[in-house]
């Protein structure tokens, strides 16, 4: 049986009693350790399960997922995937080629990002579609999701972004030679997030766009470490949020569409400056 | 006989319209150097008796031996025109030269097939070039490709016919005879610089035409030229006639009995070239060589030549060398030609600026060199390295186009690589010493103006071969040079001692730097290879390796050709492949691209810079594409400009621009590498179909898309019918007409065949053009010479790529041992990877 287990948001703990369970007892467990990291390490996790965790990396889960399948069918095996495994990432295509192998699965689940992100005061059932917002290169900045963006927000829907994460990228150079070099980690912050939109906003005022999607003074939600002791909540306007440090990773961006009353006064709690927050959100209605 | 001192030579690189920058170029043993020697020698560098016995511009040993030039040498020569010819120097712009003395800039290049890259780089830095014809064998393959790349990189030519005293005492030709070589190859030519360019294009009408005087004549051995403008003037004096009219009359069909001139010949009429121009010389070949002492004398009083006691107690051959030198003084007639018919700096550079410049042709720089503006920003190209007697470093070598260089100064040195506005391939640097380069020599020298061509120390350590030095902040590249002859040849190399690697490695280093047409590549496997264009080139190469750039005994391998991957046929599926998270899917084919296109990319006909409206016409117009898929290729390949394309047929797919680079990335790499055996492809088009993307930017980003472009584009090429392109030589072979049993033999045995065969008029030579296979053609020359007693020597130049014929994938057959053998030497996988691994099912 594979069991694929949601971690939670925060530490260790997160996990449920049911997916302590079958961690204790599956043969092999595995820790999907490419879209997303928790806060504290593997050592920590290894530690509270009494587990030894084999960490899979992209190579492994997207190419040599018989590793992970080899005693499936008639061992228990744990494949544990931080947040929630139908979260923000989707392992369908390990599920399928699970299926595919006749394996049996089970599914146990957790807090992901897409749920917790409710912390804010923004109600889920107003949310649109989710994008990530990616790092750029030089020569490569793509800009689509600021198109699903302002789809989202013509509904009056608010907009998780998820930020990048880079954790073991190879560049593109290594990639062509097929050495297996890796780049540093790398997590993209609110700021930097900040920043790449203040461009596209840019970019799309010299392109001579009449009503912006966003402005450089429209309200976002930067949040951080969600689900830990050390979580962060920040609103404020654009401009704002990109000179605004928000600590260590991972970070989320919130772009919201339109606001019940009572989203502005949960969210209000988290404003930067408190007067440019309600002067903003009142030009906004 | 000029002495100068740097001084002097440093006041003269001011006039700038009295500089002439040029190079010697011909077909091997045409007798370049030795005719450039007599040049040298009226300048004053070496003593006038010995031209023609040193070869002056041959500096390396094994040039001497060898008799053939190796490496281009430049030489600076100075020349004052007589008043009276001052007014045939073409005035341009407001003042003319009204300075009568000359700056020289001459480079005499290799004439070799093999060199020819030393000929593109001599060619960069001048702006006239003096083709040199032997007159017995005429335009021959080299001279067609220099001359070729000269007009391309528009280069004026003029044109000596080489080698006169063969066809006098050797051949024993009659007048007639001599006179129709001399057109015919005057009219050659002329149909090569027709072709090449046109008559109202920036250069202008750059035909040679003997009655301009554009063309010269003589023995360079003997020391002896003459133009008709000499002949001109004899005769004008004498007829009381205009010189210009007196310079047509000698040339053409133009006939004389004595009285009155016709275009046509008949009784007592003989031609003016014929009665006024050879009778004269054949009549001081006839007396001399027949030793009729009286006659002798007479007739060279006649032609007021003076001989000293000594000299008048010769006879023979010796006699009419120096008889010949002094009537006719080789040094002279060539000097006033290239004074006169060859651009100065100030005329060529205006109509070279847009070929030169990549940048926009408005900014200081374009302007500097368009002007030729010694007070613009300073505009250099290093177009070669030259080694230094200090082992290990080089003198970068090239022409000032705009500005001064000098000692000291801080440049901004630009390898080929740099981009505009980025850091790559730059080095910000001052100039150790500007030094004056004249053959053997060397003399330090404050500064150089631009129009001048210059040596530099201390720049070799910040570029490979070649680059563009400014002081422009802004400045683009000076174009890269575009070679005639590609490296088809490689051999591996390994030190016999192998604690000696460093040193090797530090040998090709060096070598790289010395050739501008060598490649020293490190393949996977961790060999190490040089690439050259042809057999000889890869001797030379490996030799200077050896004792030179690392002085370390070497070992070779036996040399191997390099191959293109290409298809046949089209795709037979259309091939899907998904990224490795399985949310991305390409779907792809291969065909092979249209024939005549890849030939015209090398050519430069079709570019990626092209105008993608423009280009698009031509394809539909001239190949048949559809208009609406040749507007959208993505890309050429590999390198960016390669034989191969990228053609994107979608409808509507969303986003599909923002992967767009990673599919160009993907197909760089696989176009470069193809999957027989890693060999670059050749002639390949591949059209994207379709395309399956994920919602979300983050999940196809390159790292999923550019390996799963690769994969696609190789199931394209292995269910296209993959085939291997091997190299083609032309070889052209001069050899007596009874030989040449020996080279139908010697072709048959090597898959050769020949095309022509070709009698030389008034010889018993015949030519024989040829294609030979590269592959077959290690050892041809020595098995060619041993065939045909010594009598036959080729020409190899590299002319096309042909489908080795065969199944790839059947064991045995000759594309097959290609693919193993190229697999294993790269220290790949055995056997061609499976189709499943790169095709991915629904």
């Amino acid at each position: 049986m594979l069991y694929l287990v949601g971690l939670g948001l925060g530490d260790a703990k997160d996990i449920t009693v049911k997916g302590l369970e079958v961690v204790r007892r599956a043969k092999w467990v595995f820790l999907e350790a490419y879209t997303s990291i928790l806060t504290c390490g593997k050592d920590a996790l290894e530690e509270f399960y009494g587990r030894e965790v084999i960490l899979a990396d992209r190579d492994m889960v997207e190419q040599e997922s018989d590793a992970i399948f080899k005693d499936a069918k008639e061992e228990d095996i744990a494949f544990l995937v931080v947040g929630d495994p139908f979260g923000a990432t989707t392992h369908s295509d390990l599920v399928l080629r699970a299926i595919e192998l006749d394996i049996p699965y089970k599914v146990i689940h957790n807090a992901s990002i897409m749920n917790a992100v409710g912390c804010c005061g923004l109600q889920l059932y107003n949310f649109g579609e989710t994008v990530s917002v990616v790092f750029w290169t030089d020569d490569w900045k793509p800009d689509s999701y600021y198109d699903k963006i302002a789809a989202n927000r013509e509904k009056g829907w608010h907009t998780l972004c998820l930020l990048d994460i880079k954790v073991k990228e190879q560049s593109i150079e290594n990639l062509m030679k097929g050495r297996k070099i890796y780049e540093p980690p790398r997590y993209m912050t609110v700021k930097q997030a900040a920043e790449q939109f203040l461009e596209i906003v840019q970019k799309k005022k010299e392109q001579g766009a009449e009503k912006q999607a966003i402005e450089e003074d429209t309200i976002c939600v930067g949040l951080a470490r969600i689900g830990t002791d050390t979580q962060q909540i920040a609103a404020g306007t654009l401009t704002q949020l990109a000179e605004t440090d928000m600590g260590g990773p991972l970070h989320s961006l919130v772009i919201p569409g339109h606001m019940h009353p009572l989203e502005i006064d949960m969210l209000r709690h988290f404003a930067i400056d408190r007067e440019s927050f309600d002067t903003s959100v009142h030009v906004e209605e | 006989m000029v002495h100068f001192t740097v001084d002097q030579i440093r006041e003269v690189m001011d006039k700038k319209k009295n500089i002439r920058n040029m190079s010697v170029i011909a077909h091997v043993d045409h007798g370049k150097s030795t005719l450039t020697d007599s040049l040298v020698s009226k300048a004053g560098i070496i003593a006038s008796q010995k031209a023609g016995e040193t070869r002056f511009t041959d500096t390396r040993k094994d040039e001497q031996e060898r008799c053939i030039t190796i490496k281009s040498t430049a030489i600076s020569l100075f020349y004052e025109l007589d008043e009276k010819d001052m007014e045939f120097v073409p005035n341009d712009g407001k003042e003319g030269p009204n300075e009568r003395g000359f700056l020289i800039n001459l480079i005499d290049s290799p004439g070799h097939v093999d060199f020819s890259s030393e000929v593109t780089a001599a060619l960069r830095v001048t702006d006239g070039a003096l083709v040199v014809v032997d007159c017995v064998s005429g335009v021959c393959v080299q001279t067609e490709t220099v001359l070729r790349q000269a007009i391309s990189e528009r280069i004026k030519p003029v044109l000596f016919m080489n080698k006169m005293d063969r066809a006098l005492l050797e051949l024993q030709l009659e007048k007639e005879d001599l006179y129709q070589n001399f057109a015919r190859t005057v009219e050659n030519v002329n149909v090569i610089v027709a072709t090449y360019a046109d008559e109202d294009g920036p250069m202008g009408n750059i035909m040679v035409s003997p009655e301009k005087g554009t063309v010269g004549f003589g023995s360079g051995l003997h020391g002896w030229a003459f133009t008709l403008k000499q002949f001109g003037e004899l005769y004008s004096n004498k007829f009381k006639i205009d010189l210009h009219k007196m310079m047509k009359r000698l040339w053409g069909d133009q006939f004389f009995n004595g009285k009155k001139w016709q275009k046509t010949g008949g009784e007592g009429f003989m031609r003016g070239f014929n009665k006024f121009v050879l009778d004269p010389i054949y009549q001081v070949f006839t007396a001399i060589m027949n030793f009729k002492k009286d006659e002798t004398t007479k007739l060279l009083e006649k032609l007021e030549v003076k001989l000293t006691h000594e000299e008048k107690g010769l006879e023979g051959k010796p006699l009419l060398k120096v008889a010949m030198r002094k009537w006719l003084p080789a040094g002279e007639a060539l000097l006033q030609m290239i004074c006169t018919h060859l651009p100065s700096p100030v005329t060529a550079q205006k109509y070279r600026m847009e070929l030169l410049y990549e940048g926009p042709h408005d900014d200081e720089a374009a302007l500097g060199i368009k002007n030729c503006d010694a007070s613009a920003p300073l505009m250099m190209y290093v177009s070669k390295m030259v080694p230094t007697t200090d082992k290990g470093r080089f003198y970068a070598f090239g022409r000032v186009f705009s500005g001064k260089v000098g000692t000291g100064q801080k440049v901004r040195i630009m390898g080929p690589n740099f981009i505009p506005g980025k850091k790559e391939d730059l080095y910000v640097k001052p100039i150790q010493r500007t030094i004056l380069m004249m053959g053997r020599y060397i003399e330090p020298i404050e500064d150089v103006p631009c129009g001048n061509i210059v040596g530099l120390v201390g720049v070799d350590q910040f570029l490979v071969k070649t680059g563009t030095l400014t002081t422009f902040q802004d400045a683009h590249n000076l174009r890269v040079m575009k070679f005639s002859v590609s490296p088809v040849v490689r051999v591996a190399v390994e030190p016999k001692n192998p604690s000696e690697l460093p040193k090797l490695v530090e040998g090709l280093k060096r070598l790289a730097k010395s050739d501008p047409m060598v490649q020293c590549i490190i393949e996977e496997s961790g060999e190490h290879i040089v690439a050259g264009a042809g057999e000889l080139h890869l001797e030379i190469c490996l030799k200077d390796l050896e004792e030179d750039h690392a002085g370390i005994p070497i070992k070779k391998s036996d040399p191997v050709v390099s191959y293109r991957e290409t298809v046949e046929e089209q795709s037979e599926i259309t091939c899907l492949s998904k990224s490795p998270n399985k949310h991305n899917r390409l779907f792809m084919r291969a065909q092979p691209l249209t024939e005549g296109i890849a030939e015209d990319i090398d050519r430069g006909d079709i570019t990626p810079r092209d105008d993608a409206k423009a280009r698009a016409r031509k394809l539909a117009d001239e190949y048949g594409w559809d208009v609406g898929e040749a507007r959208k290729i993505w890309c050429f390949g590999p390198d960016t400009n390669g034989p191969n394309m990228l053609v994107d047929c979608t409808k509507g797919v969303q986003y599909l621009s923002e992967i767009k680079d990673s599919v160009v990335a993907g197909f760089q790499w696989a176009s470069k590498e193809g999957v027989l055996c890693e060999e670059n492809m050749r002639a390949v088009r591949f059209d994207i179909h379709d395309v399956t993307l994920h919602a979300d930017a983050i999940h196809r980003g390159g790292g999923q898309i550019i390996p799963t472009a690769r994969r696609c584009l190789y199931a394209c090429q292995l269910t296209a019918k993959p085939r291997i392109l091997e190299p083609i030589y032309q070889v052209e072979i001069q050899c007596p007409q009874d030989s040449t049993g020996g080279i139908y033999s010697c072709m048959n045995k090597r898959r050769g065949h020949v095309t022509e065969e070709n009698q030389i008029i008034g010889t018993p030579q015949v030519v024989v053009k040829a294609y030979l296979p590269v592959m077959e053609s290690f050892g041809f020359t020595a098995d060619l010479r041993s065939q045909t007693g010594g009598k036959a020597f080729p020409q190899c130049v590299f002319d096309h790529w042909k489908i080795l014929p065969g199944d790839p994938f059947e064991e045995g057959s000759m594309p097959g041992v290609v693919v193993t053998n190229t697999r294993k030497r790269k220290g790949l996988n055995e056997g061609v990877p499976p189709l499943d691994k790169y095709l991915d099912k629904m």
